[in-house]
């Protein structure tokens, strides 16, 4: 009986993960925060999001004041998500997610500060937007279907994975920006590469949204 | 006049920018993800591809191209220490499997079962659960989708499987 639920939970993850769910129960922090931080540095939606967010930001109390209010966004979703058993259409978040990375285009291009006479509160927009990427990670995290020995520590650990994948992230995405900042072309690619940003976001809310409509 | 320059500025920016999400979402991302190609760009590509492979594994339709009727397969397993394996068949509906395994171990865990096609619940249904050094049998299946074994080694060393089956199906292997 143990084992057939074992098996029913398996269904519907990568192999390997799969494999680890299948002869694992208990806590197991290590695996978890594995889990978390492959999510965040392959989770190409969230890495556009932070590109959009650290674009002109070049102090690093900034950096250090955006980040961490996307990561208490995120971090409380994930946690109450899973542990209050909301579910929620991953594909209707996927496709917030890519409006976020819209939303951030068009900020960076100065658009709401354009149209509207000034910017939202982008601190505020950042918390807000960190409160559905963890509702993202936590409809992904709930597709494992976690037994609930060793949930809470277990959630805990794939937080800090997903902390410790964001932070590598940030790293490569920071050194590459202030890198490129330092040249002439930054600020004659800035409008594009914002304008691209968008059409990434718009794309993403796309692809989410066609799924949602299909499936 | 500055101020309109820049509205022109920013709505041609948001502009080209859905333009080419809808390009790349029609010609590329949607035929490739979910199968959906309105302007057959996406089949000439090849990146319809994914789906129809997927579609054949599911509903065995080329099942009978792949393998003489009447041929065995038999393939050798190692279940590792602690861990279990899945060796599935791709079976359509009423379609009949005959098999044999046995270990070079001694007794072990199995569940015989299958998941319906296109199913995402995580549902399946078992056909026989166990615990065996060997087995011989067959079962017709009950809808399309994915057919065979899951077993589970508690022992503290490695086991061989060894597999004899034949009859309706397209090997999906392990898994």
């Amino acid at each position: 009986m143990a084992l057939a639920s074992i098996e029913a939970f398996a269904h519907g993850v990568d192999s390997s993960t799969r494999n680890f769910l299948e002869t694992h129960s208990g806590v197991q922090i290590i695996p978890f925060m594995y889990i978390g931080a492959k999510h965040m540095v392959t989770g190409y939606d969230h890495l556009l999001f932070l590109v959009g967010v650290l674009f002109f930001l070049h102090r690093s109390r900034d950096v250090l004041l955006y980040v961490s209010m996307f990561t208490i966004g995120h971090s409380v979703t994930l946690m109450t998500g899973v542990l209050a058993n909301i579910e929620v259409n991953a594909y209707l978040i996927d496709a917030i997610i890519g409006l976020s990375v819209v939303y951030k285009g068009f900020d960076n291009l100065g658009g709401f500060k354009h149209f509207f006479g000034k910017q939202p509160n982008p601190k505020v927009a950042v918390l807000i937007f960190g409160l559905f990427h963890g509702f993202g990670l936590a409809t992904k995290i709930q597709e494992f279907q976690l037994p609930g020995d060793g949930l809470v520590a277990n959630l805990l650990a794939f937080n800090v994975g997903v902390e410790l994948g964001q932070f590598m992230a940030l790293l490569f995405i920071l050194l590459t920006i202030n890198y490129w900042r330092k040249h002439e072309s930054f600020n004659r690619f800035a409008k594009t590469t914002n304008t691209a940003l968008m059409s990434a976001g718009f794309m993403l809310v796309g692809m989410q949204l066609t799924g949602y409509f299909i499936n | 006049m500055e101020s309109n320059q820049e509205s022109r500025s920013l709505i041609k920016a948001s502009v080209i920018a859905f333009a080419i999400a809808i390009l790349a979402l029609v010609f590329f991302i949607l035929p490739a993800e979910y199968n959906l190609d309105p302007t057959g760009v996406g089949k000439q590509l090849g990146l319809t591809v994914f789906n129809e492979n997927q579609a054949a594994t599911n509903t065995g339709a080329q099942g009978s191209s792949e393998k003489a009727p009447g041929e065995q397969n038999s393939v050798v397993l190692t279940v590792p220490a602690g861990k279990g394996i899945e060796y599935k068949l791709s079976v359509q509906q009423f379609k009949k499997v005959n098999y044999e395994w046995l270990t070079d171990g001694g007794e072990i865990y199995v569940d015989l079962h299958g998941e319906p096609a296109g199913d995402t619940s995580g549902y399946f249904e078992s056909y026989a659960i166990a615990t065996l050094p060997e087995m011989k049998g067959s079962f017709t299946a009950p809808f399309d989708g994915s057919h065979g074994w899951y077993w589970k080694n508690t022992s503290s060393k490695d086991m061989k499987i060894q597999l004899l089956f034949d009859g309706d199906y397209i090997i999906e292997g392990l898994k």
